[in-house]
């Protein structure tokens, strides 16, 4: 111990058999039940939802759909992205969703989107940073908290952002 | 012997021995059409067909041909053989020693009656037989060395050494080739073993030295060597030994213990004077310098330091393992929970660490921060040590911080499924181990836990669906019993046990016993393998151990269950058809019909399903070599033919004679003896129960209460008339004063004094309260009240733990209900318990979970169950 305390964060996929860890981080970051939908779509993007561990303890997800647009082409929705709070700020979030960025980018798959509540300023300048753009407001997104609308943040990848990397 | 047939006999010899039945059978056969009556063709046929499952033909086969061929050796050892393939070994050596007496230099017979002497612990029969085979072959290595360890199992040791070293002495200088040299070296230690065994330790020294250059196991030989020199007091050398070994494994706890012995520093007790105490601290730190990566090394001290020292380096100790996050650190450390003040000590440093890290970040005066899971370690800690000391409020409320903190963590809920089976709420506990499990479904062990909490709480075809999760499939459940699952069949027969469902109970329990047997059974392979391998002092150290088998912790449970079954059993028989019927008379006309149609239906679908199984069991899988590879259906499954014992007693004792010969000294066996024998009016053996009891703890209350049950029940007889009986009471009136607390008292006198000595005791109180009403039942208030009055004090000098323990307030509540038959009593009982015990399910505290029996899967109120998978 002493000053080489080397703490490690690890990805995981996830799978029926630990979605349960899943479901865990999710009671309590997010005061929204998700539906099985939601656990059906993120098991079905594969390697696009990713548990993080934090010294062998699940501590956060990002958990994304895979959207077919009109034409064919793909692209990546954001389901849930989030961090338990003792363990936010050491760079989970971070890698969380360089990994879905790098992913798409290997897989040439152009955008990634995401809803955000237009007063969650925190969320908003994080995705800034990792070349996110607010593109469009949804009024009375959201039924049951307020305010009730929210931002459509996107990352173009390729095009637009290919600098960003 | 018939000239003819016996080249064509050599013919099916070999095929069975290659395990071709078809072919010898067929083989067979074609002699049989010329010489229908010759013998060991018909023997052999049935040992052939032995081989592939068809039993009853084989035996006829077999006797049929020793009829007509008395006279062959043949024929005698087959049928020894198919007595022994059907593990009746006493029958088999019957039959090699008649084919012996036929053909007595025979070596496949001498070789095969000797493995089953070794397994019946036959030993003089076992000794002369090896000797024969040796003064037969003795060109053959297998024959000295089993010449030799027969001797040393027939408690000969020197003999045996004299053996091994006359076979040293018929081998070449330059012996062993390179590619025996293992083997070679195992019989060194193995002799140099049986040396020191002799107690001819110096000469064993010797001959370790001189041998040293042909032992290859180089770690046994200097683990040899230390234990010699120590058992010749040289000391000196032995250390440095030690210390040798400990560079080879710092973490071996014997290598420490050893060295301590050597210095001077080694106290069973672990109490040390003062000048000790220092010497040792100053061993270890420099050790500690030394094996900086061992773990031992830092460990070890935490058992003898004290105070400060033991403070500081608990906090040496601890603080990386919080770091690392270790999930075993309590039950590392719950040992040091016996010494008392370190559990003060221990409390007092996690607390001040949980304070410091929750506000500055890091350890008491340390400037680096913690990464944030110590936070969740440290209550985690803090949580297993609340339970640990009883305190089941501060425990839950920890481990609910520590899951606020981090919820994702698995240990944490298993934990508090502890703490709350602990605190006596077995749903809640199931309830949150079944959480548990839930978040990680490819992990045995949290399945394998949540299925014993499933039992614990009486949650038996739940916990069977659970447990065949991690099942192969197909037989399913039954699997369980084919992995020897013995945990899993003994929280099972304790369930149904208290269910009162004791058919499937002793199913159970005689399952386990089933292991036992085979266990003892799996050792003859290796009567011949081990000899042949020269693994012998691995050999022996089995035999030890099969010896010991049935003193093991779960077999004692299994045959105290059965026990138990059969004793319920015998006492409130299972009901007869005709009592079922008056119970059935008791419904209304409509119902009766209603009932009795569906018990039909669900008879012809048992009939129908048990017929299906038996069908597939024989239309399936006949392998190639003929052999059934199929297992029986269980004609059994659910333990009802069990419940139709002519005689529960006789049952039971059969698994009584094993406690005693193997447990002798456990309490609970002399109990159940006493039980059994008073029952069945055996007198002088309900006595010799006694006498044990007493024995081992005439304090304990049980065994006051069959002291004065006895004396009771004897002074109630009849005045003796047989020769018998006035025999007994003779030796009742010789035995009864060496029981000194019934020196000129009367039995109500004894119970008095009894109860003087141990009138702090709630279990003594409850004991002398059922002595009082069993010898004076006029005086039940008197008795009833004995124990409630019963002082709950206070013992933990930290919150509310007081002296009752939960399980002993079961058994009184049990007792007033039961033997006094006090309604009132054990309401009133209950509803004090409930406030000792709130989170007892049994007493309904405020904390339990409701027991509410609703299909759907009763959500108790404790422990968060939220069924997360809902669809909003």
């Amino acid at each position: 111990m002493g000053a080489g305390r080397a703490v490690s964060i690890s990805l995981d996929g996830v799978r029926d058999k630990n979605l349960m860890q899943l479901k865990k981080l999710n009671s309590v970051l997010f005061p929204v039940r998700y539906n099985d939908k939601y656990y059906a779509d993120a098991l079905a993007s594969g390697e696009f939802t990713k548990l993080a561990y934090y010294n062998d303890i699940c501590v956060g997800s990002i958990a994304c759909r895979i959207e077919k647009k009109e034409g064919g082409s793909i692209r990546v929705y954001i389901m849930t992205l989030g961090v338990l709070a003792p363990y936010r700020g050491l760079g989970i979030g971070t890698k969380l969703l360089n990994h879905v960025i790098e992913l798409s980018h290997k897989q040439n798959i152009g955008e990634i989107y995401l809803h955000v509540q237009t007063n969650n300023e925190d969320a908003i300048s994080f995705y800034k940073k990792f070349g996110f753009e607010i593109t469009e407001t949804i009024k009375n997104y959201y039924t049951n908290i307020t305010p009730p609308d929210c931002y459509v943040v996107t990352k173009y990848i390729g095009g637009e952002s290919q600098s960003k990397k | 012997m018939n000239e003819t047939s016996s080249l064509d006999s050599m013919f099916w010899q070999k095929s069975y021995e290659t395990k071709q039945y078809k072919k010898g059978l067929k083989a067979a056969d074609a002699i049989l059409k010329k010489f229908p009556d010759h013998g060991e063709t018909l023997s052999m046929k049935g040992l052939t067909l032995n081989c592939m499952d068809r039993k009853s033909e084989a035996y006829e086969l077999v006797r049929l041909g020793l009829k007509n061929d008395l006279k062959s050796h043949v024929c005698w050892h087959v049928y020894g053989l198919l007595y022994r393939s059907d593990r009746e070994y006493r029958e088999a050596i019957k039959c090699y020693r008649n084919a012996l007496r036929i053909d007595p230099d025979n070596i496949e017979i001498l070789r095969d009656l000797s493995l089953l002497q070794a397994q019946m612990r036959d030993l003089s029969g076992f000794v002369e037989t090896r000797q024969q085979l040796l003064t037969l072959k003795p060109n053959h290595r297998m024959n000295w060395i089993g010449f030799a360890v027969s001797h040393h199992l027939n408690s000969n040791a020197s003999k045996a050494v004299d053996i091994l070293e006359a076979y040293e002495g018929t081998l070449e200088d330059d012996y062993p080739p390179d590619n025996e040299r293992c083997e070679h070296g195992e019989m060194l230690l193995y002799k140099i073993s049986l040396l020191e065994e002799c107690g001819l330790v110096e000469k064993a020294l010797q001959e370790l030295h001189k041998k040293e250059f042909k032992i290859v196991d180089k770690l046994s030989y200097k683990e040899e060597e230390v234990s010699l020199l120590v058992k010749l007091n040289r000391f000196e050398e032995g250390e440095k030994l030690y210390k040798v070994l400990l560079s080879m494994n710092p973490d071996n706890y014997k290598y420490y213990e050893g060295l301590q012995k050597c210095v001077g520093l080694h106290s069973k007790i672990g109490q040390y004077s003062s000048d000790e105490y220092d010497q040792l601290d100053t061993l270890y730190k420099s050790l500690a310098q030394q094996f900086t990566w061992s773990s031992a090394v830092k460990r070890i001290p935490l058992d003898f330091l004290e105070g400060v020292k033991f403070r500081d380096a608990a906090d040496n100790y601890v603080t990386p393992l919080l770091t690392k996050g270790v999930p075993s650190l309590f039950s590392d450390l719950s040992p040091l929970y016996d010494h008392p003040g370190k559990a003060d000590i221990l409390e007092k440093l996690l607390l001040d660490i949980e304070e410091s890290i929750k506000t500055t970040g890091g350890y008491p005066g340390r400037s680096e921060k913690e990464p944030p899971s110590t936070l969740m370690w440290t209550m985690f800690y803090l949580a297993q040590h609340y339970d640990r000391r009883g305190l089941y409020d501060t425990a839950l409320a920890k481990i609910d911080e520590a899951m606020q903190h981090t919820p994702t963590v698995i240990d944490l809920y298993s934990v508090k499924s502890k703490i709350l089976k602990h605190g006596g709420d077995f749903t809640a506990a199931a309830a949150l181990a079944d959480e548990a499990r839930c978040m990680d479904l490819a992990d045995r062990y949290v399945n394998s836990q949540c299925v014993k909490r499933m039992l614990q709480a009486d949650q038996v075809p739940l916990a069977e669906k659970t447990a065949v999760l991690f099942t192969k499939d197909g037989d399913q459940h039954n699997n369980l019993h084919d992995m020897q699952c013995m945990w899993y069949e003994l929280a099972s027969g304790e369930s149904y046990l208290r269910q009162g469902d004791l058919g499937r109970a002793l199913k159970k329990f005689l399952g386990v016993e089933k292991h036992y047997a085979d266990i003892t059974e799996d050792q003859f392979d290796f009567h011949s393998y081990c000899l042949r391998k020269m693994t012998l002092r691995a050999y022996i150290e089995m035999l030890r151990f099969q010896d010991r088998l049935h003193a093991h912790n779960y077999f004692r449970k299994a045959a105290v269950g059965a026990i138990r079954c059969y004793i319920k059993l015998y006492d409130s028989p299972s009901k007869s058809s005709t009592e079922e019927d008056d119970e059935l008379a008791k419904l209304p006309a409509n119902q009766k019909k209603k009932l009795r149609q569906k018990q039909r239906k669900a008879e012809a679908r048992a009939k129908k399903e048990a017929e299906v199984k038996n069908e597939e069991a024989n239309a399936g899988g006949v392998s190639k070599s003929g052999k059934r590879n199929v297992k029986p259906v269980d004609p059994d499954p659910h333990g009802e033919k069990l419940l139709q014992t002519e005689d529960p007693l006789m049952e039971a004792g059969k698994y009584l004679k094993l406690l005693q010969k193997h447990s002798p000294d456990s309490l609970e066996t002399h109990l159940l003896s006493f039980e059994i024998n008073m029952r069945k009016q055996k007198i002088l053996l309900a006595l010799q129960a006694l006498k044990q009891l007493q024995r081992l703890n005439a304090a304990s209350p049980d065994s006051h209460s069959c002291l004065l049950r006895f004396f009771h029940k004897v002074a109630s007889r009849p005045a003796p008339v047989t020769d018998a009986e006035k025999l007994i009471s003779g030796v009742l009136e010789a035995e009864r004063p060496t029981f000194s607390q019934l020196h000129g008292k009367s039995l109500m006198e004894a119970n008095t004094a009894f109860l003087e000595q141990h009138k702090d005791s709630l279990m003594h109180r409850a004991a002398v309260a059922e002595m009082i009403y069993c010898l004076e039942p006029n005086k039940k208030t008197e008795a009833i009240k004995l124990i409630q009055d019963s002082p709950n004090n206070l013992v933990s000098n930290n919150g509310s733990v007081r002296e009752w323990k939960l399980k002993d307030c079961i058994t009184v509540h049990k007792t007033l209900g039961t033997v006094f038959n006090d309604h009132d009593a054990a309401f009133r009982w209950k509803v004090q318990c409930a406030d000792y015990f709130p989170y007892s399910t049994y007493f309904e505290g405020r904390h339990c979970s409701k027991q509410s029996h609703t299909e759907n899967g009763s959500i108790p109120s404790n422990g968060k169950v939220e069924k997360l998978d809902l669809a909003i």
